[in-house]
């Protein structure tokens, strides 16, 4: 059970901050809180008092959506739901409706928030790996002497291993910013015990990009998580495909190169052979979506995998 | 392909009522004002839809409507014993309690009403709330009759005690005769395997069981569906995970139960063998509905990829850990015979 | 902690009170507005059982801090049937006969209310997703789909609203039909009280202090601090049971809190009743119990050993019952089979799941009567027991089964009355217990895991000949029904089969795991598996259809069981016949031929689950001009 002395509701970053520094030491971030309140039961961390609880979900910063021609911002308190119900935002993340589906359910959905579940930074964290697909940065601000001083960095580069992020005590996430990609296919491969409220033991995100043939790869950007501590972006199988013709050759060569780093503390044999099936159906799914020729694609390859 | 298919079977039987042991179930009855009726009896609803059966029952029985019958609550100090949920007795041993308690109300008010009207009690009928003589003019409402029966000092009160003849087993051989009541079935289950992750999805179940009789058909399909989906989950998913005896599957979000999107389609086929000791016919379902399902997906999942599971539950990994051996072998034996 | 001044607009009510800030919306709706028909069956956001409207988005409200809330407009599930007239969905759940227990109902109904204002015209697999928040234990979801597609359909136009009315019946030949349920209305309203939605006057909150040990010496419990806090009107332990302690479904090895020593982690210790929740917990605390830990064993092969910790001096072997059946003579029988197959088969342990965790009030009448409601499974042979416990005569105690919320054989065992029985008599007040999903789960009976090894015997022709199984249950700490498992599991292990050499041995074996008990299908369940994935095994090798193995061997009418009892008419051929003809199965044997057969991939079945079935559909990228 989670009690506390105050819920505090700030209506701005420096209402915030405000009642951070008011609080050092003992306040904890709330966004959407479908976290916290299923961390605080037995069995897990059990009956828990936090004094003072900050709901950060109603700053305005933190709710902002914003689509561009190239780039995409998205509030930190930006719920789920927004990628199923909201047309520009799912047409320029190709691969995030498919994440959003397989996330918990819709009550849930329409709670739980993109930041709150990086900051989480759970190693089956499923959002994580598929905004870092999409070349996701975010942005922190703190306090620094009465103004808001903001940084960014790399949303890979943020979560730092399991349950860690590069998010100082005093600072917030109020942002998370990545490509607008409405010309790719994208994909989201992921697999649990069940098809609803699942947690992921591995999930991949695949983002591919064609030539107007659609037969040679233009750009493609693969995140995968459930293999170790944090998310990886698998740079260096991108940089094997890219600039290469679609085929099959190609893709059953790309699909073993991360097997090896699957460095997981429990379930390696299976992961490592997931992995590699998900790659080919997740690098498939992505193609067919971006519009492949239909011939270039070995239909073997496809009826294997898809 | 990625995905296969495959199907398989299983094939089941279940004894009704209590095991090994002689079960009892008592009820009492009143036809009561204005048409309705009360049923007052030890009955443990517990989402197998006993009230509603025992509510036709006494309604068919009486010559009421189902909707004007009354039933009591389970209370030790209100209502005589009907014994527990379990053992798929319910409809057995309470049902056919309350059938003969009907029957003595009924009589009770047909023999006052056959003086009334002068006629024979045989010719008298009752059926959803009104009550004739056959080839004359009488023709009145229950409501009407349980007055006139009041009015002369009869309340058309009833009750009945139902029991089994059954024995304990013997010690070293285990011969007797645990129940009066048998039931039998099957199932075939319809599965589809990815290959990629080793994920299971039962897509259909076909379910034949034999009910005795069905007193609420879409009940007996409730309990066959739930019973299935019940069964899936542990063939598939749940797992109460104990280590040094402490689990670490104490909530929902690690014990893995089915969701809406897990479930086949189930196409009950109801049998009906009715039995030839109660006054109703009627057996049970609630868990013979259960028993075929595991096996019936293992078989099915062998039909599809061709591996044995032997050790529940069959999680997406172990069916893929195990096709992946089997791949090895294969490959391993097809090299060896190569050579 | 200061209050919260929490104001909202509450099924078209104005609310405006004080909060306590920790209070979730589903805390303040059922306890502050009495509003019960959303419940917590979890409390984690796993079962949807607590889904309401906020601001017409359907959310988990056990999820929800209050203060989330604030300003909004709520609506439970109370507001569907406002003036009392069940609304469209509800009366389509009642006439598809959607509902068995009812305590998923609400959230469930809740669910498919957002579904289909969501979309009008949802298709089934889109339905099935928009319910994927809400779990049922009882239905298996397929009559829930059906009450949905029924309401779309009314909703939208394509089906009068007659077809939510009862079918005519006649002749007053109500047997057969398929009546509506008549406990629906009041469940799919969310208006049925279950024991944790019952308030009494006065009445105060039980919690239960439980084992963390599996094997423990109870060296003291010192309860002074805990009944010197204010607020704390009754603390028990074992010491306060006046009679003969000790119950059970078929042997009494179970104390009603533990006496003399823990036998497994949540093993009941001590009880507390308090004016609050709050206080309780903190009462709980300040109980001090010592223990000793004993050596503990949590396998039972290992508890079988000779020199292994002894759970129950009455059972010195650790074994609480072993069932044999004997027919003919298995090793002449193994001899003279063509085909002799083994295998084990292993299954674990299970957890029942009912959506309603138990929960329970008790008080003393004006009469004397010490009186427990709850929902109980059992409430003929509970007053017995608790009767000689708590030492009154059986007219001086009275049981009243509250609706439960699920049961599968979980709620069959007088696990908590006792506790319940006892703090109503010390305080003198009404006591109310409700359990915590997460102490449901580890206190309470599982099925029982199994190990089996089975050995079958049969002729070239496919008559079994000899069949072999010896079953061994982890029972766990307490007997509970382990007995009534182990014999029910022995006298249906070899299936319907005429088969005249069998020798089966089930053995339940106390460990210091969780208790093992009554679940449904008592046993049959884990000797199905072996004995039906067997036949399937034998099948292959004798290159004999499955459906056919099973008919070669099948009893008939007449036939003679393994316990030597005379059958009368056995229903099994015309269930396989029907079975085989509604299945359109096509006849072979089971040498996985599923990429070779064409049965498969009829309409009776469902589509494989592929997730987005109610995408937004990006555009696809435009071709190049």
């Amino acid at each position: 059970m989670l009690t506390c002395d105050d819920y505090l509701t700030p209506g701005s970053l420096d209402e915030a901050f405000d009642m951070m520094a008011s609080h050092r030491g003992c306040h904890r971030i709330v966004a959407g809180a479908t976290d916290t309140l299923p961390w605080a039961r037995d069995g897990r961390a059990g009956d828990v008092h936090i004094p003072a609880l900050i709901d950060v979900a109603k700053i305005p910063d933190l709710r902002e959506i914003s689509v561009g021609d190239r780039r995409v911002r998205l509030g930190a308190a930006t719920p789920l739901q927004r990628f199923l119900d909201n047309s520009h935002l799912a047409h320029a993340l190709p691969a995030m409706p498919r994440c959003a589906v397989w996330f918990a359910d819709d009550q849930i959905r329409a709670q739980a928030t993109i930041g709150g579940n990086i900051v989480n930074a759970s190693p089956a964290a499923d959002v994580t790996p598929c905004l870092i697909a999409h070349e996701a940065e975010v942005e922190l601000a703190r306090n620094s002497g009465g103004e808001v001083v903001r940084r960014r960095m790399k949303l890979d580069q943020f979560v730092t291993g399991p349950n860690r992020t590069a998010l100082a005590d005093d600072e917030l996430l109020v942002a998370i910013e990545c490509d607008a990609l409405p010309r790719y296919g994208g994909g989201f491969e992921k697999v649990g015990h069940r098809r609803s409220l699942v947690i992921s033991l591995v999930c991949l995100a695949t983002l591919l990009k064609l030539d107007d043939q659609g037969r040679r790869i233009e750009d493609v950007r693969l995140a995968i998580a459930g293999i170790g501590p944090k998310p990886v972006r698998l740079e260096d199988v991108e940089t094997f495909l890219c600039g290469k013709q679609l085929s099959a050759e190609y893709l059953l060569e790309a699909a073993d190169m991360p097997t090896s780093l699957v460095a997981s503390r429990t379930r390696q044999e299976y992961r490592r052979e997931v992995v590699r099936g998900f790659m080919l159906r997740g690098l498939i799914n992505a193609a067919r979506r971006a519009g492949a020729d239909p011939e270039v694609l070995a239909s073997e390859l496809e009826a294997a995998y898809a | 392909m990625a995905r296969k298919r495959g199907r398989g079977m299983a094939a089941c039987w279940y004894g009704i009522a209590r095991t090994a042991v002689i079960d009892r179930a008592a009820a009492w009855v009143e036809l009561d004002d204005g048409g309705s009726a009360k049923v007052v009896t030890g009955v443990t609803e517990i989402g197998e839809g006993i009230l509603t059966v025992l509510a036709q029952i006494a309604a068919h029985e009486m010559g009421v409507r189902p909707e004007h019958v009354v039933i009591g609550d389970n209370d030790t100090a209100r209502a005589p014993e009907a014994s527990h949920a379990g053992a798929s007795r319910q409809t057995y041993m309470i049902g056919n309690a309350v059938a003969l308690a009907s029957r003595e109300a009924r009589k009770r008010l047909v023999d006052v009403m056959a003086i009334v009207w002068d006629v024979e009690a045989e010719t008298i009928r009752t059926s959803a709330g009104e009550i004739w003589a056959e080839n004359t003019n009488h023709h009145i409402t229950m409501g009407e009759a349980v007055h006139t029966a009041k009015s002369r000092g009869v309340v058309p009160v009833g009750s009945a005690s139902f029991g089994t003849d059954t024995t304990g087993l013997d010690p070293v051989d285990g011969s007797g005769r645990p129940w009066q009541a048998y039931v039998f079935g099957a199932q075939v289950a319809e599965v589809e395997v990815d290959t990629v992750t080793g994920e299971v999805q039962v897509l259909g179940i076909w379910a034949a069981h034999d009910v005795g009789r069905a007193v609420n058909p879409q009940g007996v399909e409730g309990q066959i569906e739930g019973g299935i989906v019940q069964a899936l989950g542990q063939g598939l998913m749940e797992d109460y995970k104990l280590e040094n005896g402490r689990t670490s599957t104490s909530g929902f979000a690690k014990y893995i139960l089915p969701t809406a999107l897990d479930v086949p389609r189930v196409n009950s086929i109801i049998i009906e063998d009715p039995d030839p000791i109660g006054p109703l016919g009627v057996k049970g379902v609630g868990e013979p509905a259960m028993v075929p399902t595991i096996p019936a997906i293992m078989n099915a999942i062998y039909d599809a990829v061709g591996v044995r599971i032997t050790a529940l539950p069959a999680t997406p990994e172990k069916v893929l850990m195990a096709i992946r051996e089997k791949d090895q072998l294969e490959a391993h034996m097809a090299a060896q015979a190569a050579e | 902690m200061p209050d919260l001044q929490f104001k909202a607009t509450i099924n078209g009510r104005k609310i405006s009170r004080a909060a306590k800030p920790h209070q979730r919306l589903l805390d303040f709706v059922r306890d502050d507005l009495n509003l019960t028909g959303n419940k917590e069956g979890c409390g984690a956001g796993e079962c949807g059982t607590c889904s309401v409207f906020v601001n017409g988005v359907l959310m988990k409200s056990c999820l929800l801090p209050i203060a989330k809330a604030h300003n909004t407009t709520i609506e439970t599930v109370e507001a569907l049937a406002k003036t009392g007239e069940l609304s469209v969905l509800q009366q389509a759940f009642h006439k598809a006969g959607a509902s068995q227990c009812g305590y998923c109902i609400p959230g469930m109904v809740m669910a498919a209310t957002a579904a289909l204002r969501a979309n009008p015209f949802a298709d089934r697999e889109e339905i099935k997703e928009r319910l994927g928040g809400n779990i049922c234990r009882c239905t298996g979801y397929q009559k829930i789909f059906d009450a949905v597609e029924l309401a779309r359909d009314v909703q939208n136009g394509s089906l009068p609203a007659t077809v939510l009315f009862e079918d005519e019946v006649a002749q007053g030949d109500f047997i057969g039909k398929n009546v509506r349920r008549i406990d629906t209305p009041g469940k799919v309203s969310g208006r049925l009280k279950y024991a944790g939605d019952m308030t009494m006057p006065g009445m105060l909150h039980v919690q239960v202090l439980r084992s963390p040990h599996p094997h423990a010496r109870i060296a003291s419990i010192d309860i002074s601090a805990a009944e010197a806090m204010e607020g704390v009107e009754g603390v028990i332990t074992c010491a306060d049971v006046p009679g003969e302690d000790g119950f059970g479904v078929f042997v009494n090895d179970q104390p009603i809190m533990a006496r003399g020593k823990v036998r497994y982690v949540g093993e009941a210790v001590a009880a507390v009743a308090a004016e609050s929740p709050l206080i309780v917990k903190r009462a709980l605390a300040a109980i001090k119990v010592i223990y000793e830990p004993l050596p503990a064993v949590f396998d039972p092969d290992e508890a079988l050993c000779p020199g292994a910790p002894i759970l129950h001096d009455y059972a010195p072997d650790n074994i609480t019952k072993h069932i044999p059946i004997r027919v003919g003579d298995v090793d002449k029988g193994f001899a003279e089979s063509d085909l002799v197959m083994e295998e084990t088969y292993t299954t674990q342990a299970i957890e029942h799941a009912y959506l309603e965790p138990e929960a329970g009030l008790a008080y003393v009448d004006q009469d004397g009567v010490v009186t427990i409601v709850s929902p109980d499974q059992n409430v003929t042979h509970h007053r017995h027991m608790l009767a000689r416990i708590i030492a009154k005569p059986i007219s001086k105690v009275r049981f009243i089964m509250s609706p439960v919320g699920g049961g599968f054989g979980g709620k069959e065992d007088m696990i908590y009355q006792g506790m319940l029985a006892l703090l109503a008599m010390k305080t003198q007040r009404a006591v109310r217990l409700v359990f915590t999903r997460e102490e449901s789960i580890i206190s309470t009976a599982k099925r029982h895991p199994s190990r089996t090894v089975l050995r079958m015997g049969l002729k070239r022709d496919g008559h079994i000949h000899a069949l072999q199984m010896k079953m061994i249950c982890d029972g766990g700490a307490y007997g509970l029904s382990t007995e009534g498992v182990m014999r029910k599991a022995a006298i249906l292990a070899a299936g319907p089969y005429v088969i005249p050499n069998v020798r089966i041995d089930t053995f339940g074996i106390y460990t210091n795991n969780t208790p093992s008990g009554a679940f449904r299908s008592f046993g049959a369940l884990q000797t199905a598996f072996a004995t039906e994935s067997h036949l399937d095994m034998c099948a292959e090798r004798l290159g004999l259809d499955p459906f056919r193995i099973r008919r070669i061997n099948a009893m008939r009418d007449g036939a003679v069981t393994h316990t030597k009892a005379r059958l009368g008419s056995v229903s099994l051929m015309r269930s396989l016949d029907a079975l085989e003809k509604a299945s359109g199965w096509e006849s072979g044997a089971p040498t996985s031929r599923g990429d070779r057969r064409r049965d498969l991939n009829r309409n009776d079945i469902r589509p494989p689950c592929t997730l987005g079935a109610r995408f937004v559909e990006a555009e696809k990228p435009e071709a190049a001009e």
